[in-house]
């Protein structure tokens, strides 16, 4: 495509760049939750790259030590230290991204919850803030905060 | 983008300081720049940049045209918030809690000088999604007889799109097209859209094909920011998010036009006159007949004293 080439090389750019993906202050927006979790999405989903590459040198300890060390390893992660501190925010991470992510494939792919286009009237909102994906939002916000207090219960509590 | 009845009527606080971000190609220099201006009620921020102009500092530049919230050329960033210039109240933006303005070209645009901002690249993308009906009846195209065919229920389906002004505040406020130069931008993908839910239209497969192979739609993550700060309400968020569905059902062979306009045929004969219900009654004196054939003629000078 010819637009992408002759755009590449930019000087004087007033680009926020990655600033905008990641902090949800470079760009202030009134009445738009969704850019809040589109920041989370994103954040979870560079947390769960660590998790997972840490995640799979972890689960390759019989392999590599014996299975003794393997439970040495798992009774590590009962009660609260450092270790069992990180999985519990990886597992927030997992449950936001996952929850979310549900939500995303269905307003995105099947683009769903975001009414019909219409007439703009005031006060002026936007079809898509009315339609249900705006609820569908708020449910996966508490649903993954749930599901991440349940975890905490078991890795801290049960384990 | 909401709008603020209140906020808006309110009185704004003054004076106000108003802090610009401003550029000089020349030097490079990028500084931040203080006035102190006052305000009255019903100011917009367009109009403290022109008082600015004319009475402290001529060498300010920026860009505007209509002051009414038409053109689309005078967005620049407000407090963080990507804005039109010429239709937010000082009232709304500054509070007497805090008195000031913090004014910036838009972001993610090239800035020429202080507050202009460069929208080659902006039109460019608009351009390469072919921003006009593609037809197969050229002769229709070349000799129009008559109008297509399109139903009121038809209309409404790309009517809110249609309405973009091309002011380019989705696209400053879009974190996708902040990271990445090649996606089209959330104003570009809204008028994809539009042409393709037209019935007018018939370059569908035209405009899935390039769509599919720039892979523009599928970057969007849905920040839907555009529909947040679109001061025309078009939402282009939704608008992004057709399009991928529908751009997803023609990867997967079931997508079809649901109907292509055609030209209205000519009316064959008139239509016979709906005649008068039996009940009614008729002034006296008054030929119906004769009034069918000769239909009276007003006057001018009778329309006009
Ligand atoms: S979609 Fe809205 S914000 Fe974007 S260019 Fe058009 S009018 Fe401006
Ligand atoms: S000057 Fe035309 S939209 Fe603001």
């Amino acid at each position: 495509m010819s637009v992408k080439d002759r755009f590449l090389g930019r000087m004087l750019d007033n680009r926020m760049g990655l600033k905008a993906s990641v902090s949800s202050w470079a760009v202030r927006v009134p009445n738009n939750p969704e850019r809040l979790a589109f920041i989370l999405h994103r954040l979870t989903g560079i947390l769960l790259v660590g998790f997972i590459t840490l995640h799979i040198i972890s689960t390759n300890t019989p392999a590599r030590a014996g299975w003794e060390a393997w439970v040495e390893e798992v009774e590590r992660l009962g009660g609260v230290n450092i270790v069992s501190l990180l999985f519990f925010i990886a597992m927030g991470a997992l449950a936001f991204h996952s929850i979310n992510g549900i939500r995303l494939l269905l307003v995105e792919f099947l683009a769903l919850g975001i009414g019909r286009p219409e007439k703009p009237k005031p006060p002026y909102i936007p079809p898509s803030f009315k339609g249900f994906q705006r609820n569908l939002l708020y449910i996966a916000f508490a649903l993954s905060i749930i599901v991440w207090i349940a975890m905490g219960y078991v890795i801290f509590l049960m384990g | 983008m909401a709008f603020d009845l209140k906020a808006a009527t309110r009185r704004p606080p003054s004076p106000v300081r108003v802090f610009v971000k401003r550029y000089d190609p020349v030097s490079g220099r990028v500084w931040w720049q203080a006035y102190t201006i006052k305000t009255y009620k019903g100011m917009t921020v367009l109009d403290a940049l022109l008082s600015i102009k004319s009475d402290v500092d001529h060498t300010l530049t920026f860009r505007y045209s209509c002051r009414m919230g038409v053109c689309g050329s005078c967005g620049v960033v407000v407090n963080g918030t990507p804005k039109l210039a010429c239709q937010t109240q000082i009232a709304e933006a500054a509070s007497p809690a805090s008195p000031e303005l913090r004014v910036e070209p838009l972001y993610n645009f090239k800035v020429v000088r202080d507050l202009t901002t460069d929208f080659t690249e902006f039109f460019e993308k608009h351009r390469f999604i072919r921003p006009h009906t593609i037809r197969s009846d050229l002769i229709e195209r070349e000799k129009p007889t008559l109008e297509y065919s399109q139903s009121p229920g038809e209309l409404s389906e790309y009517y809110q799109y249609s309405l973009c002004i091309m002011c380019g505040l989705c696209d400053s406020a879009c974190p996708v097209y902040a990271s990445d130069t090649s996606f089209l931008g959330p104003q570009a993908l809204t008028q994809a859209y539009r042409y393709l839910a037209d019935t007018r239209d018939e370059g569908w497969i035209l405009r899935l094909k390039e769509l599919d192979s720039d892979g523009s739609p599928f970057k969007c993550h849905f920040a839907a920011s555009c529909s947040a700060v679109c001061p025309k309400s078009v939402d282009p968020a939704g608008a992004v998010q057709r399009l991928r569905s529908s751009l997803l059902k023609y990867k997967l062979r079931i997508y079809r036009k649901k109907k292509v306009s055609q030209v209205v045929p000519p009316m064959k004969e008139a239509k016979p006159i709906v005649p008068l219900p039996p009940e009614a009654t008729l002034i006296e004196g008054v030929d119906i007949k004769k009034l069918e054939e000769e239909p009276p003629q007003i006057p001018v000078e009778k329309l006009l004293y």
